[in-house]
């Protein structure tokens, strides 16, 4: 037992504030006025337990709205859970929405800095990084191109090469590894590879359910915030399934 | 220091990064570079001169430098304001979902406006020169003065950029209140000026904590006196209050930009 990532009995509320979307000033004199009451609370999770060994791949399943998201980013610690707690081992990348966070007129080069600099990573460190993210993601020729020349596939193995090259001792990936032309896909997939058997540990969500059971060790099947599944990916995957079959 | 400091000190370099993009990007593809920053002042500096120097006859001396003394400042904490008060939404592809750190976003545009603002500053003192303008050791107060400022619009932009998430409108009002709020500080006019014609308006002048920093300004570069340190006083007390006020929001609402946007 050499965990990872250890998530014990974790709660996260939403308190919404109870303002419609787009609201306007007018919405908020007229709330004032009748002194409207707070917003509804929303418990996105609740008493969420899993643990992921080193070396290990979590799968995260289920439908749209079931907490997957909010749980990867209090396990990237963007958010702070109301209860329980979240214990990560050394450093953590994630990789959401991929390649999407880079601003169009700016250039590989500079894109590639500032995501390294958000990462965590320090100056000397940007530099010596730089040189092998432009190698691994073969998109050298157009470092100091703007991004808006680059296409989807380069933007995406662009960010998937920051990520990598970070070498962050826990990986988290949100629907992501579908990246670029199959001979790239190929290299990432041997990449995340070798990143396991250097005893890193990878989370991944996903909707599809044969890449949980191809690729992870183990799988957490969410259902409107708490856990409906754990363990094994092949029983926890056939059971999702059959409650969606069962439902459509 | 609280989380909000500590989060924008550790990502200082961050920080500095964004801030030299905006500056490189305003400035990509612009034949005339940073001459642009030094244009807008100096068109005002023609224009107003031609209508307060010579129409109304405000009988201000070196109105020009005057001028650049109070407008420089100001474009500062305008521009820097408006830009941040949009930058949470602007940045709406990092906030809460990336580890991208939120507060960072409302921080770039105020301080590239900072750079803007202090590579100007030199210009206004060549400007002074040929107008045989005195300068002083005040001018050792620059730093301290412009860090008032800086506090002043931080703390305004964050608390902008905070409700801007959940009422969109607000930036409306902001560019209205701005416009305003240029009239009511002595850009265009000197604070004796009111004394003189409508005594009555300078206390409610006085609670505007923009005169006592743009005064500042005026006093350094171009009477080449102590600032009124009352007036300045008053300015860092508001400016810090504003600043707290600001991260306070920030912190209580931060959880739920990503819902909003």
């Amino acid at each position: 037992m050499n965990p990872a990532i250890q998530v014990t009995g974790v709660g996260k509320r939403f308190k919404l504030p109870n303002i419609p979307k787009n609201a306007t000033v007018k919405d908020f004199v007229i709330r004032t006025i009748r002194r409207a009451p707070g917003g509804p609370v929303v418990d996105a999770l609740k008493d969420v337990n899993f643990t992921v060994e080193r070396g290990s791949m979590l799968g995260l399943i289920g439908r749209n709205g079931s907490g997957k998201t909010t749980m990867m980013r209090i396990l990237a610690g963007i958010l702070q859970p109301d209860d329980g707690k979240v214990e990560v081992v050394g450093t953590v990348a994630p990789l959401f929405a991929l390649g999407t966070g880079f601003h169009p007129d700016l250039t590989g080069r500079e894109s590639a800095r500032i995501e390294l600099l958000a990462l965590g990573a320090s100056r000397a460190e940007v530099d010596r990084l730089l040189p092998r993210i432009f190698t691994f993601s073969e998109v050298g020729e157009f470092a100091d191109a703007p991004i808006r020349a680059y296409s989807a596939g380069m933007s995406m193995r662009l960010a998937f090469s920051i990520a990598m090259t970070v070498d962050p001792d826990v990986l988290l990936l949100d629907e992501v590894l579908a990246v670029g032309d199959e001979s790239f896909a190929r290299k990432c997939l041997t990449a995340i590879e070798d990143f396991r058997h250097r005893g890193k540990t990878i989370v991944i969500v996903t909707h599809d359910g044969s890449k949980i059971e191809e690729w992870c060790d183990s799988a957490v099947w969410l259902d409107a915030g708490a856990v409906a599944g754990y363990g094994d990916p092949h029983s926890v995957v056939a059971a999702y399934r059959s409650l969606s079959a069962e439902e459509t | 220091m609280n989380q909000y400091f500590k989060t924008i000190y550790r990502y200082r370099w961050l920080i500095y990064e964004l801030v030299l993009r905006n500056l490189r990007l305003r400035y990509r593809g612009s034949l005339l570079g940073f001459t642009w920053t030094l244009a807008n002042p100096l068109l005002f500096m023609g224009v107003y001169t031609l209508v307060f120097s010579f129409i109304l006859k405000n009988g201000i001396h070196n109105f020009p430098l005057y001028l650049l003394a109070g407008i420089v400042p100001w474009n500062w904490f305008a521009t820097g304001l408006t830009q941040g008060a949009t930058s949470i939404l602007d940045g709406r592809l990092y906030v809460g979902k990336t580890l991208f750190p939120s507060e960072v976003l409302v921080v770039v545009p105020v301080l590239t406006n900072g750079v803007n603002f202090a590579l100007s500053v030199p210009f206004i003192l060549i400007i002074g020169l040929f107008m045989h303008a005195h300068f002083g050791w005040s001018l050792l107060m620059l730093p301290a003065v412009a860090l008032i400022l800086l506090m002043l619009v931080q703390g305004l932009a964050t608390i902008f950029a905070t409700i801007n998430v959940f009422y969109r409108d607000v930036n409306e009002l902001l560019t209205y209140a701005v416009t305003a709020l240029m009239f009511l500080t002595p850009i265009f006019y000197t604070k004796s000026l009111v004394e003189q014609h409508a005594p009555q308006l300078a206390p409610i002048l006085a609670l505007n904590p923009l005169s006592g920093i743009v005064g500042a300004f005026q006093s350094i570069l171009y009477a080449g006196t102590m600032p009124d340190m009352k007036g300045l006083g008053f300015a860092a007390v508001a400016a810090f209050v504003l600043l707290a006020v600001g991260q306070w929001l920030f912190e209580r609402y931060r959880e739920s930009f990503s819902e909003f946007l």
